[in-house]
């Protein structure tokens, strides 16, 4: 096939706009290893401020990541049971329920911390805790695992096949784990990288809620920014990249493998 | 060991307070295979959710499985097999653990499971896809998976929900023909749920025909088609021609004809009769012995036999057969003369039958 000039003027457009997005990425990366930003590469490279801010925020990232999982299995427990009741029992009053679940999404994060520390901010051990920021996420991130998980179970004729299992024998329970839970399996995984990814990123809410003590890896990261070495901030986020970037790659693999499903029409074998 | 069935007294209204099934008492012996047909709509598939407790009845309703009342108990306790139109396979299990997995329920010990699995496969004769993901079946074989799980469990009653409607015309007739001589060979009391005459016909011992959720005939497939007992059967079983008539002296009066009348017109008084017959009712003649003269609006060939679509005679256009080396044209005139034993005959109803509204074709 001959490329003509259209092709190589939309290859152009394409890769300036990459570029557009992939150099800040690649300069902030680089200057994350770089011994003195100011002097540029030829000063050298390094992985001291890697270390440093290792040494500087390692809780803030741990309890970042702890809180993510944690986030993961309350939306998991809370998230996927809802999402069954919301497909299998759809009502106004579901409904009503669905756009509530919805409105943190919607809200400014901040706005949304605001209320929680409103609320509960009187509640000593409660607010100091990591809890209160997970109680934030959960907030933020379930409506994602919801919608998730719906979205694949209404797209599978939930009814019959519980209707079959049930005629089967099986008890609700049995039904839920071994038809329901495995069938909304990609629903339940792009739920939970979503989970994982918003929680680790989120500022926000987060920002209004921290404390001193319950600091997470993007706080820690504005104050990176506020009050340290550019290098620091910089090996900052590359550290933030290396946890971020394959959850995003997993995300958007998953996202391919679904819309490569098999399908199969009948076909002569069928006269067997 | 064959389980019957009675339904006393059920009737069923929904929530919303829409009338599915008026009160009714069905009993369907061990053994049998029943069929219930009917156009959508009409509650045949709310009866078999009801057997299978998936749909309870009205209070006062009474379901017993060999005298066992089995009104308010569920699915999981009832020990049905249930074949559905959509298949409802498991796709995240392979063939085999999907014929597996009613016996994994009941906690049949793996060997035996095995075993059980194995012999079904081979029954349904799809041994060779045993470890085949659903989503790579066709239409046919996921019904076949489908009839084998359900059977698998040896279930007291096998409920067929439509379960050929999914399927293309040749495969339906061939999938029809082995789900007959399963039944026979299983001896298993079924119930089956279609809107196809035919497949009706062909499958039942016996024919439940519903309209409106209400029983309008209980029968042999002989007795459905043969003796309809009202306007809408005689309909739905393709005896879908109507002309009006009148009984005068034990005499019924088709236009210029008098007839004996069939053998149901012993039984009806002086007055207005409403004459159904398919399309063998009718048949071609020369003019001097014809009852009737038509307009020939559409002529197919059949292949056995040339079909006609007439108007001028009756109210409606009647379909009436013909030999197929006839030379007959569209447009052109003929002459018919009425074959009265092919007639069934009711009281005229005004002329708004429900019956002429789905009318179908044989």
């Amino acid at each position: 096939m001959r490329r003509d000039w259209k092709f190589y003027s939309q290859l152009g457009l394409t890769t300036l706009l990459c570029l557009f997005i992939m150099v800040p990425v690649v300069m902030s990366a680089l200057a994350g290893v770089t011994v003195n930003v100011f002097k540029g590469l030829s000063s050298g490279l390094t992985l001291r401020w890697i270390f440093e801010v290792w040494d500087l925020y390692a809780a803030s990232i741990m309890l970042s990541l702890g809180i993510a999982m944690a986030c993961l299995l309350v939306t998991l427990v809370v998230g996927v049971p809802l999402a069954y009741v919301l497909v299998r029992r759809p009502g106004r009053l579901t409904r009503l329920f669905e756009e509530l679940l919805t409105l943190p999404v919607a809200i400014p994060g901040l706005a949304l911390a605001l209320a929680l520390l409103i609320t509960y901010g009187g509640v000593g051990g409660y607010r100091t805790s990591w809890l209160f920021i997970l109680t934030g996420h959960v907030l933020f991130t379930l409506p994602f695992m919801v919608r998730s998980v719906a979205a694949v179970m209404s797209a599978m004729n939930m009814k019959t096949l519980e209707e079959g299992a049930a005629s089967l024998g099986a008890g609700f329970w049995r039904r839920f784990f071994t038809v329901i839970v495995p069938n909304a399996k990609p629903g339940i995984l792009a739920g939970a990288l979503m989970v994982v990814t918003l929680s680790i990123g989120e500022f926000n809410l987060t920002w209004m809620l921290h404390t001193p003590l319950t600091k997470t890896l993007p706080v820690g990261l504005a104050d990176a920014y506020a009050s340290m070495r550019l290098e620091i901030g910089s090996a900052y986020t590359l550290i933030f990249f290396v946890l971020i970037v394959p959850l995003l790659i997993a995300m958007q693999t998953l996202a391919d493998t679904k819309k490569r499903a098999p399908k199969r029409d009948d076909t002569l074998e069928d006269s067997l | 060991m064959t389980t019957q069935i009675q339904l006393r007294d059920c009737a069923k209204t929904f929530a919303d307070g829409t009338r599915a099934l008026a009160p009714f008492d069905l009993t369907i012996e061990g053994g049998e295979t029943i069929v219930l047909l009917g156009p959508s709509g009409c509650g045949k598939t709310t009866i078999l959710r009801m057997i299978a407790g998936l749909e309870f009845p009205d209070a006062g309703g009474k379901i017993t499985f060999d005298g066992d009342d089995v009104t308010h108990q569920s699915i999981e306790k009832r020990r049905v097999g249930m074949v559905f139109q959509s298949y409802a396979l498991f796709p995240n299990m392979t063939v085999a653990q999907n014929v597996a997995y009613g016996l994994k329920v009941h906690g049949v010990a793996r060997g035996e499971s095995d075993a059980r699995v194995k012999a079904m496969l081979e029954m349904m004769h799809i041994e060779m896809l045993a470890d085949r993901a659903i989503d790579q079946l066709s239409g046919g074989q996921r019904q076949r998976v489908a009839l084998a799980r359900a059977i698998a469990v040896q279930p007291r009653v096998l409920l067929l929900d439509e379960p050929l409607t999914a399927l293309d015309a040749k495969l339906r007739v061939r999938l029809r023909t082995e789900i007959n001589a399963l039944l026979r060979k299983l001896g298993i009391t079924a119930v089956y749920v279609t809107h196809d005459q035919e497949e009706a016909m062909a499958l039942g011992d016996k024919i439940v025909v519903m309209q409106k959720g209400k029983i309008a005939q209980i029968g042999t497939p002989h007795d459905i088609y043969q003796k309809p007992q009202n306007p809408f059967v005689a309909d739905f079983v393709g005896a879908s021609n109507r002309l009006g008539g009148q009984m005068r002296d034990g005499k019924l009066h088709i236009g210029p004809g008098v007839f004996d009348g069939p053998g149901n017109a012993h039984s009806l008084h002086h007055g207005p009769v409403d004459v159904f017959f398919r399309a063998d009712g009718l048949s071609t003649c020369d003019l001097e012995n014809a009852h009737f003269s038509g307009d020939v609006a559409a002529v197919s060939y059949l292949g056995e036999r040339l079909r006609l679509t007439v108007s001028g005679i009756g109210e409606m256009p009647l379909i009436i057969d013909t030999d197929p080396d006839h030379a007959i044209a569209p447009g052109s005139k003929i002459h018919c003369r009425v074959n009265p034993d092919r007639l069934t005959v009711f009281p005229a109803d005004g002329g708004n039958s429900s019956a002429s509204a789905s009318a179908t074709v044989i």
